[in-house]
């Protein structure tokens, strides 16, 4: 016999949570009906905060549609990772929400409908915030340095009370933030002040244990009209936006031959109208509606693929957006594993029945009068 | 009412290229110049600094207003310095934010601070009327947003507002310029900040103990939660798929 000892691959395993352990000598196990799915340990992620929390950190920022942008999230994680076991993370969420904070660190939830959809009321934000800051006492506020909300927000309230604010954060540690300076050839760095205004891309968001995400009741006291009024929000034109602006973005691909129809389907959901390279190199679409690793990176809310079948290059164009859909005859193509909903079918018959599905609608304005005419 | 006159005072600051260092006016502060020439009235700019600096003689060759500045030697606090010499006026407008110096883009906050007055951010256009400015926002995703605010207020101009400052050399060497007495000075209260040289900024990440199974399984998974897949049904129910898709995370409003 060789010296060398043989080991069977297929010897007694056991699953912890750590994965599988097979080095277990004289002993013997199965898996049982553990499973390691990815969604299983999505959910075993264990609460950050177990005991009683002794202080706060605040995170401060405003939803859209109900959600919070990536900015957001960052923002909350950024503060989860910096709280210490005793300390609960606290968000203030100017706007409805509709979605579960608990996943992105946070612990406890206020939520203030009122200052939403766009609106313009400092006046309410100050009093706000300055009212949450009052009752909680957190040690900081982190919020995200969005130039209309929270930046604008939190440089009013940081003036207001006079404390110190580092802005346009772009490194955080636990004992230290750090910003650009002269045209970003310094790097300015001083220890954590009272509020945080981080730039987008300074944290990363996944977290390996999550928040309590328990929502407090709050309830905003009512301010007297300032010296500011809102006139409400400009209607502006999807098609004539840059893509790179545009919320809502229709973008055709190899798959589209009827650009008309897909006009007219950019023209129902107010969008710009994208293309793939296939379509552009074809001279269907002006070189500027190129979304993709050589054409525009987008970021919209919406991005509606029709007859794109997702090359990497294009994905890197559209790895911002939040929700992607597809429309495409392959259910195997690269785009319906990006996508949130993927329909498989020829595209030319979807657009053509969005478009006559939609014109049997009820206007908005109609549904308005209506609610008028009711009460 | 005809006598009546608005006075506009624009803070202008020194910029700095980013390739070559040197010094020029900053962009941001020449589009609130024009925004001041084009709403009307009289117009003072005034910076704060060095009067000596060269670079200053540019913003003179951008408008035809007087230029005012502070002597102040660096590292003092302007606040103070600027509130004095701000009273009176209607309108205070600045840049989003300096490029050199702290470049927190707080001095507009701080002196509507010091002064009392509203502040209006992020603002694209301005027009002027019955004691009111009415301004358009910037807003991200291509939206505008009306707003109007009593005078006397602060504005600070977007980087993207849409105008053309434009160049007279005339004006350069024509345009007159006035250093205002020295004012007391005021420490900066910002001395907790230490530069360093400038280095790519680390992402702070959760740390997180994971075994190689885990890591493993973290680099052969791919990261997209694949959505949901609709294969069965007329042309009609897959577009009515999609619009209930929207309408459930209130993306459309029919």
């Amino acid at each position: 016999m060789s010296g060398i000892r043989r080991i069977n691959p297929r010897r007694p395993f056991r699953i912890t949570r750590e994965g599988i352990r097979r080095i277990v000598l004289g002993e013997e196990g199965d898996a049982g009906d553990i499973t390691l799915s990815p969604v299983a340990r999505a959910a075993s992620k264990p609460l950050r905060l177990v005991g009683e929390a002794t202080a706060t950190l605040l995170v401060v920022a405003h939803s859209d549609r109900g959600a919070l942008d990536a900015p957001a999230r960052e923002a909350i994680a950024a503060a989860a990772i910096l709280a210490d076991p005793a300390t609960a993370v606290l968000v203030l969420v100017l706007g409805d929400l509709a979605e579960e904070l608990g996943p992105f660190g946070a612990d406890r939830i206020l939520v203030v409908p009122e200052c939403g959809n766009g609106a313009f009321l400092p006046d309410l934000e100050v009093s706000v915030l300055s009212d949450v800051i009052d009752r909680f006492q957190p040690r900081h506020v982190l919020m995200p340095d969005s130039p209309t909300g929270t930046g604008d927000l939190g440089r009013r309230v940081a003036a207001a009370l006079d404390a110190e604010i580092a802005t346009h954060v772009v490194e955080l540690k636990p004992d230290s933030v750090a910003c650009y300076r002269q045209g970003g050839t310094l790097l300015a760095r001083r220890g954590l002040p009272r509020f945080i205004l981080l730039d987008p891309g300074a944290i990363d968001a996944a977290l390996p244990f999550r928040g309590a995400g328990e929502r407090l009741d709050y309830a905003a006291h009512a301010v007297a009209p300032g010296l500011y009024r809102d006139l409400g929000l400009k209607p502006v034109a999807g098609a004539a936006l840059p893509l790179e602006e545009a919320d809502f973005i229709v973008a055709a691909g190899n798959g589209v031959r009827d650009v008309p129809t897909l006009e007219a389907v950019a023209d129902l959901f107010g969008a710009a109208i994208g293309a793939s390279r296939v379509a552009v190199e074809d001279g269907r679409f002006p070189r500027d509606k190129q979304v993709g690793a050589t054409g525009k990176t987008v970021q919209a809310s919406v991005y509606m693929a029709i007859g794109i079948s997702g090359a990497v290059q294009h994905l890197q164009g559209i790895r911002a957006c939040r929700h992607v859909i597809a429309i495409n005859s392959d259910a195997s193509a690269p785009i319906a594993r990006r996508a949130d909903l993927t329909i498989v079918a020829d595209a030319q018959a979807v657009m053509q029945a969005l478009v006559s599905e939609t014109a049997r609608r009820n206007w908005p304005g109609d549904a308005l009068d209506e609610a008028r005419a009711d009460g | 009412m005809d006598s009546w006159q608005l006075r506009i005072a624009v803070l202008v600051s020194i910029g700095r290229n980013p390739v070559s260092g040197a010094a020029r006016p900053n962009r941001n502060d020449l589009l609130a110049l024009e925004l001041a020439r084009k709403a009307g009235g009289e117009v003072t700019i005034l910076h704060a600094g060095d009067p000596n600096e060269p670079a200053l003689a540019d913003y003179l060759a951008y408008s035809a207003a007087p230029l005012e500045t502070i002597p102040l030697p660096g590292g003092q606090d302007i606040v103070p310095a600027l509130a004095a010499r701000l009273q009176g006026f209607h309108l205070i407008l600045t840049g989003s934010r300096t490029e050199g110096g702290e470049a927190s883009g707080m001095l507009p906050y701080a002196l509507a601070k010091r002064l009392g007055l509203p502040i209006v951010a992020q603002a694209l256009d301005l027009a002027v009327a019955e004691g009111q400015a009415e301004i358009t926002q910037f807003l991200p995703k291509g939206q505008r947003r009306r707003v109007t605010v009593g005078l006397p207020a602060i504005i600070a101009v977007h980087p993207m507002a849409p105008l053309a400052p434009r160049y007279s050399h005339l004006r350069r060497v024509s345009g007159q310029s006035v250093a205002l007495p020295a004012p007391a000075l005021t420490e900066s209260a910002s001395t907790a900040w230490r530069t360093e040289p400038a280095r790519k900024p680390v992402v702070l990440k959760a740390g997180e103990k994971k075994s190689g199974h885990a890591r493993m399984a973290a680099a052969i998974t791919s990261e997209s939660k694949g959505g949901t897949l609709v294969t069965d049904g007329t042309p009609a129910e897959k577009a009515q798929a999609i619009l209930a898709y929207l309408r459930s995370h209130r993306l459309i409003e029919f």
